[in-house]
């Protein structure tokens, strides 16, 4: 009898707004943490809770606790719906975080607007609505990657290292994202003097990449770009050696990136980051493997970048919000950040009424390196002005 | 001709993967709709047995292989064993339930990281040339190589051996085979055992070629059409059916579009199913006016 | 239908009403006023599940109609949800058609889809059904994900909260009335159907098909028919879903989702209305449950970020255990609590081998 009366009340208990958690700085995230592609959203989901649990044992923004809520919504839209609703409505969210899909975004972005919540897009993919001139006021993002920003990137290497003519070949997973991306990098293409040879879209769950790559490698192309999920990327550069194709392939850095390029150990599979990769050994990395020490974390400290980055974005922008906090001030402190990303990324990352991406995207190219056994960096930071 | 390895091998994972479908269904007229799920847990079975014995890959190998025959009997003993006698609708129910089970259950215990069982057993996977500039890996090849001798092996046990005969019994009458002191639930069981083991096997060698995640249990659902197509009840069928969808994946990616390629099998199969309902080699079902 | 106290309803007009002892009657006018006054004093989190409630009975009506009654399984149920859903979005994005337009447009693409996939497999006896919708699921998906590329709406289609006469629905509660609505009519066209002639015709055929053609019932058109009006339902349901949800994108319409549709009618009990009703409840409410308990529970921050694998491996282990252990579902354990208040001080012990 006893024992039903303690779960009678945890359970009424539970049921109420419990009190003690007013008095922290309460950010809300949803993400695709478990679902088809917790690979890549899982990894930023941990490392942001790191980070925020070792401000925490800092002592906090401004003396008080900062709590994150974390939903899962398996990369479902509806889901992320209700994982909205439930961060504004019940949990009182006054910033609301976004790691995932990029379809669960438009239902975060309703949620938030209906209740004009802020919304960071901590990973995943940036949407179009944080670029300047015009950003959407309420959206804003952190995230390394973009997709116009990222063909330029690859077009403007291929270009640099190529003395002969290129033939480029184009790789994209077959969700409209990716597509969009290598559509774009298509178009721009004849801009750099490169020709594209052929464009693959390849279906999300493939058992075997070797028809597509020999479709590919049956164009002979020089150089292959690829925009998608990490596994498109990779694997398709697998399929493309085991037939026996000798180009060099291109690719942005997702998540594991690089703890891959060990395991691929080719010289040609080069990638670019905006985050800097740990093989730099930077303070700030020490930071995080300091960090990562004490707690048990699911995946290796390499795929914590972007969300780190997001911590600090979080940490920076209540820094600035006076307490009690509110959804408006958090969005005035959104429009002036800026946050020293301590070399994580090329520059800081600066924020205005007109631009919620950042003004410079910083990209820096690794690849193998056979002769030290170990990825190494191909190119410094390049910055691309964000217009 | 880079084309035509390519149909043979994907033909001979459709295969692989549609016996399993077939032996099931033949014997007991059950659909095992949890047949990609238990393609998975091979493969990460394999998964776990190279990173417990490092040292030396082939036990690993071979444990593996055992571990998915046991998984198998286990599922019919625990869990179907339970749903014979009852309406076939309740069995294939069944079979969805322990998929969706199974699914959580390999997040649970294995992560949904990415793995690489060929790191794990530290073996390396070179591309062979073939007849002009065709290459296969050699993973592909092993694979093909280990298509043939399961038809072969599964050929030979059901035509000639005693409990293969016992099993094609069981599937044409359980009723009279039964009455015949034909113990059905060994049959079952065997079944089961012999279909999660193949599965285990395309598993492990899918794994193999090219990482192991959650989304192979998409593979399983797609070598369901090759076993329709032959005839679900039929293994030359299967084998049969699995080359006509390959063959159909393949060109319809390279002349096409490539986006096709998920959709092709059920296209098949949807053609299938309006002219031949019951595959190319399967028994006759009764067909009702409309 | 029998309880365990007796059947006694002695004419026709006894036999079709709906409501008929005074307890009956006064149990479903409380549970409607419940049901009218509970949004105007519940979290809106709750009148959410409501809400997800209302909309997801509806597909499991239409799904109970095919199962339990033609006996099919039918794995293609988010493909027709996403059918509806895609016709919604696609005639508001390039037509800009308002919801009296394009609710029937989904309805009259559900009946087509049902037409196209039932025509071939319910013909056959055995579980071609299953295999043809798999095949549907997969090509609907294909051709969503198409339109969503070609027409470059990469993360999904968003829609206008539907209007009527200038007056938008929007907010939650006016949504729970609305759906409530769309339920409750569903509920009562199907209970109207189970009555009608083509009720007694399913009901034939699903006791003994053999005897049923000989009396005269056109067993694989009645089937069919089942599958469209089923198809047809459940297409509607994927209208309103997108509506409601303001949003339409191929990723929400996955295979999982048509598994849990027969789940709903698994776990509430084939062959029943209740089922489906209870089976929906249940299955909407378990991964909130799940979510509690793994929230009470002294676990590590770690484990709760595999909630969906933990949501995967209970839902798998419950719909087990019904089929195991209690397969006439959750409307078989209400009918025994039921039969147990009906014949109270007495108890029944059915004998054994009858249902």
């Amino acid at each position: 009898m006893n024992r039903s009366k303690l779960i009678a009340a945890l359970a009424a208990f539970s049921f109420t707004a419990t009190p003690w958690a007013q008095d922290a700085y309460v950010v809300g995230l949803s993400g695709a943490v478990t679902g088809p592609n917790a690979d890549a959203y899982a990894p930023p989901v941990e490392s942001v809770r790191l980070y925020i649990d070792q401000l925490n044992q800092r002592g906090g923004v401004n003396g008080k606790p900062v709590r994150l809520i974390v939903g899962d919504n398996q990369g479902e839209p509806s889901k992320a719906a209700a994982d909205a609703k439930k961060l504004i409505a019940q949990d009182n969210a006054v910033l609301l975080v976004s790691m995932s899909v990029s379809s669960a975004y438009g239902p975060m972005v309703a949620e938030a607007k209906r209740a004009r919540v802020p919304l960071l897009f901590g990973a995943g993919v940036c949407p179009a609505e944080v670029l300047p001139p015009n950003p959407d006021e309420l959206q804003f993002c952190s995230i390394g990657f973009a997709i116009k920003y990222d063909a330029e990137m690859a077009l403007r290497f291929i270009k640099e290292q190529s003395r002969e003519p290129v033939k480029l070949g184009l790789v994209a997973m077959a969700i409209p994202v990716s597509r969009a991306g290598i559509d774009y990098a298509e178009s721009r293409a004849p801009a750099f003097g490169i020709t594209p040879v052929a464009k693959e879209q390849i279906p999300p769950a493939t058992p075997d990449y070797t028809p597509y790559a020999s479709k590919l490698k049956g164009a002979d192309p020089n150089w292959v770009y690829s925009w998608g999920p990490w596994v498109t990327e990779v694997k398709t550069f697998e399929a493309l050696r085991r037939l026996g194709w000798t180009g060099r392939y291109i690719t942005a850095a997702q998540e594991p990136a690089e703890d891959e390029l060990a395991r691929v150990k080719d010289e040609s599979f080069h990638v670019f980051s905006a985050n800097a990769m740990f093989l730099e050994n930077l303070p700030v990395h020490q930071e995080m493997r300091d960090a990562a020490r004490g707690a048990k974390l699911t995946y290796p400290i390499t795929r914590m970048a972007d969300g780190w980055v997001a911590g600090m974005v979080i940490e920076q922008t209540l820094k600035h919000v006076a307490w009690p906090p509110t959804p408006e001030k958090v969005l005035a402190a959104l429009d002036a950040l800026k946050v020293d990303t301590k070399g994580l990324r090329g520059g800081p990352i600066e924020w205005s009424k007109t631009n919620h991406f950042r003004n410079n995207q910083h990209y820096r190219v690794y690849r193998w390196d056979t002769k030290k056994q170990a990825a190494a960096r191909v190119q410094d930071w390049v910055a691309m002005d964000v217009k | 001709m880079q084309l035509a390895v390519n149909i043979v091998v994907l033909a001979a994972i459709y295969a692989l993967i549609s016996c399993g479908y077939v032996l099931i269904y033949r014997v007991s007229r059950v659909l095992n709709l949890a047949h990609g799920e238990l393609m998975l847990v091979g493969a990460y079975l394999l998964y776990s047995t190279a990173s417990l014995l490092g040292g030396s890959p082939v036990t690993a190998v071979a444990m593996a292989a055992v571990l998915g025959l046991l998984v198998g009997v286990l599922v019919y003993v625990l869990l179907m064993r339970r749903m014979t006698g009852e309406m076939v609708l309740a069995a294939v129910l069944c079979t969805i339930a322990l998929g969706v089970m199974l699914r959580g259950a390999t997040v649970l215990i294995w992560s949904a990281q990415v793995r690489h069982p060929m790191e794990a057993l530290g073996w390396s996977n070179p591309s062979l040339v073939l007849i002009g500039d065709a290459r296969i890996s050699l993973i592909s090849a092993i694979l093909i190589g280990a298509t043939a001798v399961v038809y072969a092996a599964l050929f030979g046990f059901l035509g000639f051996t005693r409990w293969g005969i016992r099993m094609r019994a069981a599937g044409q009458n359980p009723l009279l085979a039964s009455q015949r002191g034909i113990q059905l639930h060994g049959v079952y069981a065997l079944a089961w055992g012999l279909s999660t083991f193949t599965a285990g096997l395309a598993g492990m060698l899918i794994s193999l070629d090219s990482g192991l995640d959650g989304t192979m249990t998409m593979i399983g659902l797609k070598a369901f059409p090759a076993a329709l197509v032959g005839g679900l009840d039929s293994l030359a069928g299967a084998l049969i059916g699995s080359a006509i969808i390959a063959i159909a994946e393949v060109l319809l990616i390279q002349f096409v579009n490539p986006l096709l390629s998920d959709v092709v099998p059920f296209f098949v199969l949807l053609v299938v199913l309006v002219i031949r309902p019951w595959g190319l080699f399967g028994s006759k079902e009764e067909l009702d006016r409309v | 239908m029998a309880n365990a106290s007796g059947y006694f309803r002695t004419s026709l007009g006894e036999d079709l009403v709906l409501l008929d002892t005074r307890t009956q009657k006064y149990s479903c006018a409380i549970f409607c006023a419940l049901l009218l006054f509970a949004p105007f004093v519940a979290k809106p989190l709750f009148i959410d599940i409501a809400n997800q409630v209302f909309l997801t009975a509806i597909g499991a009506l239409a799904l109970m109609l095919v199962t339990g009654f033609a006996g099919q399984i039918s794995l293609g149920h988010a493909g027709l949800l996403a059918a509806g859903a895609f016709t919604a979005g696609i005639l508001f994005k390039e037509f800009a058609a308002p919801i009296w337009v394009t609710l029937p447009a989904s309805a009259c693409i559900g009946a087509v889809l049902g037409l196209i996939f039932g025509l071939p497999s319910l013909r056959l006896r055995g579980l071609y059904l299953a295999v043809s919708t798999l095949g549907l699921h997969f090509i609907v998906v294909y051709v969503g994900g198409e339109y969503e590329t070609r027409r470059g709406f990469s993360t999904g289609i968003a829609l206008d909260p539907p209007s009527i006469g200038g007056w938008s629905l929007s907010d939650g509660r006016a949504w729970y009335f609305v759906l409530l609505a769309f339920a409750a009519g569903a509920t009562l066209f199907s209970i109207n159907l189970l009555r009608s002639k083509t009720g007694r015709a399913w009901r034939a055929l699903r006791s003994n098909e053999t005897v049923a053609e000989a009396l005269g019932v056109h067993v694989a058109g009645h089937k069919l028919l089942a599958f469209v009006i089923s198809s047809t339902m459940t297409s509607m349901a994927g209208c309103l879903f997108a509506y409601y949800r303001s949003f339409v994108s191929v990723e929400a319409f996955s295979l999982f989702l048509s598994i849990q549709y027969v789940a709903m009618v698994i776990i509430g009990g084939l062959g029943s209305i209740l089922g489906a009703l209870l089976g929906t409840v249940f299955v909407v409410l378990l991964p909130y449950i799940v979510e509690w308990v793994t929230a009470i529970l002294p676990l590590t921050a770690s484990i709760s970020g595999l909630i969906f694998a933990i949501n995967h491996t209970v839902f798998g282990v419950v719909m087990v255990l019904f089929l195991l252990f209690e397969p006439r579902g959750l409307v078989g354990i209400w009918q025994r609590l039921q039969n147990y208040f009906l014949l109270w001080p007495f108890r029944q012990t059915p004998l054994p081998g009858s249902r």
